[in-house]
């Protein structure tokens, strides 16, 4: 299973979250699965995909999905530690773990040699964290938004991306609407 | 602590509605922070780096906060990209409290690059900036939160080393 296919598996589950989306081809893939306005695309500012996600879910009571990857979890791994001291339990950090800088031509990151997310988010305090194969991320993921309890996932995949095009929706387009769904 | 340099800043930007704050630390800032810790008005949460915090704030900014970061001026080379392409991109108004350790004062050699190159950073990015080097600077901070809102994006409240320090 590559991402697109873990993707095509997550919509179906975070249709009534607030869906904090990473930069680039996960944004572009989730945006040609099913584009809705409950999803904040990050256009640009690689690696705070799961820190604006852990501000947004500290000021609403709505339930917020992080889709992370872990390239860029690597770049901001100090978040963990304040997720792991202050994260409420309306956060769901969901990282797409393929191994690879997928946007920038499938270099392969640290995780997919000696680095284990899971052990560092543990470390950094993270009470709830899964690993498991992309397969089985969906129906964890569910599990955790029924029970309101904040779960760092760690969903394994192969790397690889789908061609699908840039998201062509404006930054104050998304602003609006994603503003929308936080205060609806 | 009677700090009233740090208690009038917290206080002007509570008065203005600014809800949600986060801080990277620093010595000229630990009266607010303090402040800020026993405060049951407002939601404060430090961060670990400059630009997790931009993050953290522009997460805030969509559920509709006024926020604001506490930081050094040396953090600002941490936070270009995330200033340019996030919180100015989808165009988020956000306050950045800021010590400008390397200003006159600071003893901190290390510090003096960053102090040379902070003023004009922001000028080339276009952030509107209150540079605080007296007590009467700071009254004009009100509008400067109205202003973040009205421009809708970041601006600077840069707090001279002198200015600061002498606030216990």
């Amino acid at each position: 299973m590559k991402r697109y296919a873990l993707l095509q598996t997550l919509v179906p589950v975070i249709r009534d979250s607030l869906v904090v989306c990473n930069i680039g081809i996960p944004s572009q893939e989730l945006f040609a699965i099913e584009d809705r306005d409950n999803h904040f695309y990050m256009l640009g500012s690689m690696g705070l995909c799961t820190s604006i996600a852990l501000g947004l879910s500290l000021n609403t009571t709505k339930n917020v999905v992080a889709l992370e990857g872990d390239g860029s979890m690597l770049m901001n791994l100090g978040t963990l530690a304040t997720i792991g001291n202050r994260g409420p339990n309306n956060l769901f950090p969901v990282i797409i773990d393929n191994g690879s800088y997928g946007s920038t031509g499938d270099q392969v990151s640290y995780t997919s040699a000696a680095t284990s997310l899971a052990g560092i988010a543990r470390a950094a305090g993270c009470e709830r964290v899964i690993e498991c194969h992309g397969e089985a991320a969906a129906g964890h993921l569910e599990g955790a938004l029924n029970e309101d309890q904040s779960t760092l996932i760690i969903a394994k995949v192969e790397s690889g991306n789908e061609p699908v095009p840039v998201v062509p929706l404006h930054p104050i387009v998304l602003r609006e609407r994603f503003r929308a769904c936080v205060s609806y | 602590m009677n700090a009233p340099f740090s208690r009038q800043i917290i206080g002007t930007l509570k008065e203005k509605q600014v809800t949600f704050f986060t801080s990277v630390p620093c010595k000229l800032l630990a009266n607010m922070i303090a402040l800020l810790e026993q405060d049951t008005e407002v939601t404060y949460h430090p961060a670990t780096r400059e630009d997790e915090g931009l993050g953290m704030c522009a997460g805030a900014s969509l559920a509709g906060k006024t926020t604001c970061i506490l930081m050094q001026d040396s953090g600002l080379g941490t936070i270009i990209n995330a200033l340019a392409a996030l919180v100015q991109f989808y165009q988020l108004p956000i306050v950045m409290l800021m010590s400008y350790r390397g200003s006159p004062g600071e003893p901190v050699p290390a510090q003096a690059p960053m102090g040379m190159l902070t003023p004009e950073l922001l000028k080339l990015m276009q952030i509107p900036m209150l540079h605080c080097h007296e007590a009467k600077d700071l009254d004009e901070i009100a509008s400067y939160v109205d202003f973040a809102r009205v421009k809708q994006g970041p601006v600077v409240i840069l707090l001279d080393f002198h200015l600061m320090s002498g606030d216990q």
